[in-house]
């Protein structure tokens, strides 16, 4: 048997829970086959999120999955220019015609899909980023001069959670698009997704009893973002969220972390998402989404 | 005595590659250790930790490199700190990780004018740019300056003296930079 997972057609944080549906109990015992034929569209979140099913399925040592690549042309053009399929080829087994990826990518991608392994990956990110991203966020998205070096800040701590929290590799995108159905603006967006042990697990041994019977996925984000807290006893840690959440609070920005079966939310008063989903369908590691709308004409 | 540590040049060679970035912490820690090194071998009075080749200083490295100094003052021989050469985005993060742990630093912004980054009380905070204003000060300076009773103006310079964000000699206290 073969369990068919649907790409969603417009795939972001939102669809997101529908794909994590698709796989029932992980790890999956059947073969898989996660279908794209009907894709429309990809947020960079979403396309990270099918390599970290990929990456979940090899590490549990699945069979090698089944990808059916996009029937749109545009579409498949795309992924490919951002990376996608080059990385999706060592975890898929591909199926349907790839086209091969430009030179160059898009100009609204500040950074393709990318592999964070090692804190080099993080120096790496940062200094790919920085060459264009003040170009974008100063003077597409309106935000101030210094914006720039925040935001790469940002994208550093999340890189970083990686490395040293999640004990696997992961992924990292950052793109610009415009965010029609919610906010009717453009926003520069950072997805990084990780297949690891997730906040709960990570933060077990040392804040499971602080909570209680109230211990869970939810409950272990909320200590991690809210409350700041780190599986180091270093009274130094758990300052990258913090400064994250201050960032995000500027720009009326949006911070949502998705894991296991809950994702915590920061939610700005142009979202209407709920702050904390809880009994959400089990998905592997951890799954970060920092939204940065461009600034309204007013405030700029 | 000032030792002047140019951070962008520790960074390349401790990372063995240009890069302008402080990003994570294995990185700020290495550059730490590093200006441990040399203050070691210095006999100066006050570090002038020099930050003008550093495009991004994250959290993690702001932690590594001037919280983490700074803590390790009250166990090694102590010595003043000054940092200069920070960008807007780099005050944010060595702002908020002195302010976690309580610790402040003085910076010079462009200019060369002094300012405080990280946690002081208001009181304290004053003082020491009264202190910069003047040149030097004491407490009945202080207390003449802001209108205040000397004792209040005492209790600022004594919070100020022991941070390390001004030079003491006898009554007088001293901004950092000034011989």
């Amino acid at each position: 048997m073969t369990r068919v997972i649907e790409v969603p057609a417009h795939f972001d944080d939102r669809s997101f829970e529908q794909f994590a549906a698709g796989f029932g109990a992980w790890p999956a015992e059947e073969k898989l086959l996660v279908d794209a034929r009907a894709a429309q569209w990809a947020s960079p979140y979403g396309l990270i999120g099918m390599l970290t099913a990929g990456q979940a399925i090899a590490e549990a040592k699945g069979e090698r999955p089944l990808f059916t690549v996009p029937i749109s042309d545009d579409v498949k053009r795309y992924w490919a220019r951002v990376g996608f399929f080059r990385h999706a080829a060592e975890l898929f087994e591909l199926h349907g015609r790839v086209p091969k990826a430009a030179a160059t990518g898009p100009s609204d991608v500040l950074l393709d899909v990318t592999p964070v392994r090692a804190m080099e990956d993080v120096h790496q990110v940062v200094e790919k980023i920085s060459d264009v991203s003040s170009r974008i966020l100063h003077g597409e998205l309106g935000l101030e001069r210094g914006a720039a070096g925040r935001f790469s800040m940002a994208l550093s701590e999340a890189c970083q959670n990686i490395v040293e929290h999640a004990g696997t590799s992961g992924w990292v995108a950052v793109q610009v698009y415009t965010f029609r159905r919610r906010l009717g603006r453009r926003v520069a967006v950072i997805a990084v997704s990780d297949s690891g042990v997730g906040f709960r697990r990570s933060l077990e041994s040392t804040h499971a009893s602080r909570f209680g019977e109230r211990w869970g996925d939810g409950a272990a984000l909320e200590a991690a973002l809210i409350q700041g807290v780190s599986r180091f006893r270093d009274p130094g840690r758990g300052q990258g969220f913090k400064g994250i959440k201050g960032f995000i609070d500027r720009w009326k920005g949006k911070i949502s972390i998705r894991s296991g079966s809950a994702r915590l939310s920061i939610v700005p008063a142009w979202d209407d998402d709920v702050p904390l989903a809880d009994h959400l369908p089990f998905f592997p590691g951890a799954q970060v989404q920092i939204t940065i709308p461009a600034q309204e004409a007013e405030s700029r | 005595m000032i030792e002047t540590i140019r951070i962008g040049h520790l960074l390349r060679e401790t990372a063995l590659s240009p890069y302008r970035n402080l990003v994570t912490r294995p990185t700020g820690a290495a550059v730490r250790t590093r200006i441990e090194d040399a203050l070691s071998r210095s006999d100066c009075l006050t570090a002038l930790l020099d930050f003008s080749d550093i495009e991004l200083l994250d959290f993690s490295c702001a932690e590594e490199i001037v919280a983490k100094l700074l803590l390790a003052q009250a166990s090694h021989r102590p010595r003043f700190v000054v940092l200069r050469g920070l960008r807007d985005d780099q005050h944010d993060a060595i702002e908020q990780v002195l302010t976690h742990h309580r610790l402040a630093v003085a910076a010079l912004i462009a200019g060369g004018e002094p300012m405080l980054l990280g946690w002081v009380l208001p009181d304290a905070r004053a003082a020491f740019t009264c202190v910069c204003r003047l040149g030097r000060a004491c407490a009945g300076d202080v207390a003449e300056a802001l209108s205040w009773p000397e004792s209040r103006a005492s209790e600022a310079l004594e919070a100020l003296t022991l941070h390390r964000l001004v030079r003491p000699e006898g009554d007088l206290r001293y901004p950092l930079l000034v011989a």
